[in-house]
């Protein structure tokens, strides 16, 4: 979710639309929007209401300073445990 | 934002969303709603067939599921889950029927309207024993009440060292050995049993998470 609005603001219905669309990451989209909550509580993300022309109002989410610091420490400790799970397959596959 | 002009299967999908959440507090009920609502209104435009419609509520998942994320996050684990009124039950039971009678009742209350309990051990704490350790003085009067003692009045005096028409009592048909048997179980049991039942609650309050 954070990775997502490193690039700039979006709306909630976009957000958890690009997240309910990568495979085998979420079950139901409903979910993510309790996450949403959980990350603006946390100070993460902020949001505003705006109208849309296009239709009903949008909420649009922005990330943070804290959350941008978040998702770096996420970054690089995801990142080291993707390469130790990596080493571990690769000798697995080589034994 | 209002449901009249949403498609009908997305008003219900919404309505289910708020009876599913009314455990949760207000503001945030709302506030998941209104994200939802906006959702459904974005995905679910005028004309959409029931199909469409259906396929996007399944996408959003069960209105039980979305509440149950929301749930307040559990309390941090090294917290007491046990506050005052957790605290004021346990000592209350056993103890509170020396304060007027009243205290067991408030006792009672607080046990009932905790979450750290089940059921199961409201019933146990209610009814063993009712009255807490307090019960055990109705006991003992109605052990001294089943002692049965006659008395006699002096008639004439017959050598007695009582004079006429003076009146004495004797206890008659004392205490058997299995009355007093009977008595001292009786007794544990009232006093031990509201103290055992009140160690169990405080112990499995502990146990609970925090409400």
């Amino acid at each position: 979710m954070l990775a997502l609005l490193r690039e700039g603001e979006r709306y909630s219905f976009d957000l958890v639309r690009a997240l309910g669309d990568v495979d085998g990451l979420v079950t139901s989209e409903g979910t993510l929007y309790p996450l949403l909550g959980r990350l603006r509580r946390e100070g993460l993300v902020e949001s505003m209401w705006r109208e849309s022309s296009a239709g009903p109002p949008r909420r649009y989410y922005t990330i943070t300073s804290d959350g941008d610091a978040t998702l770096r420490t996420f970054a690089a400790q995801w990142s080291r445990f993707r390469d130790s799970v990596d080493s571990l397959l690769e000798q697995g596959a080589t034994a | 934002m209002s449901t009249t002009a949403m498609h009908p299967l997305a008003a219900d999908y919404l309505r289910r969303l708020r009876e599913a959440g009314r455990g949760l507090p207000t503001g945030r009920l709302d506030d998941l709603c209104a994200e939802i609502e906006s959702h459904l209104a974005e995905a679910i435009p005028p004309g959409t067939s029931d199909a469409d419609a259906l396929s996007v509520i399944e996408r959003l998942g069960p209105p039980e599921e979305i509440v149950e994320a929301e749930q307040p996050a559990p309390a941090d684990p090294g917290r007491d889950p046990r506050t005052w009124r957790e605290w004021a039950a346990v000592v209350l039971l056993p103890l509170g029927g020396f304060v007027f009678g009243i205290g067991w009742i408030a006792g009672v209350v607080l046990l009932w309207s905790s979450r750290a309990w089940t059921t199961r051990q409201k019933v146990l704490g209610t009814l063993i024993v009712p009255g807490g350790v307090a019960a055990f003085f109705p006991v003992l009067v109605l052990s001294a009440v089943a002692a049965k003692s006659r008395c006699v009045t002096v008639a004439r005096r017959n050598g007695s060292a009582f004079g006429v028409g003076s009146r004495h009592c004797v206890l008659v048909g004392g205490p058997s050995s299995l009355h007093v048997l009977l008595a001292i179980v009786l007794i544990a049991c009232v006093v031990i049993g509201p103290i055992l039942v009140a160690v169990h609650l405080a112990r499995s309050a502990g146990r609970a998470p925090a409400v």
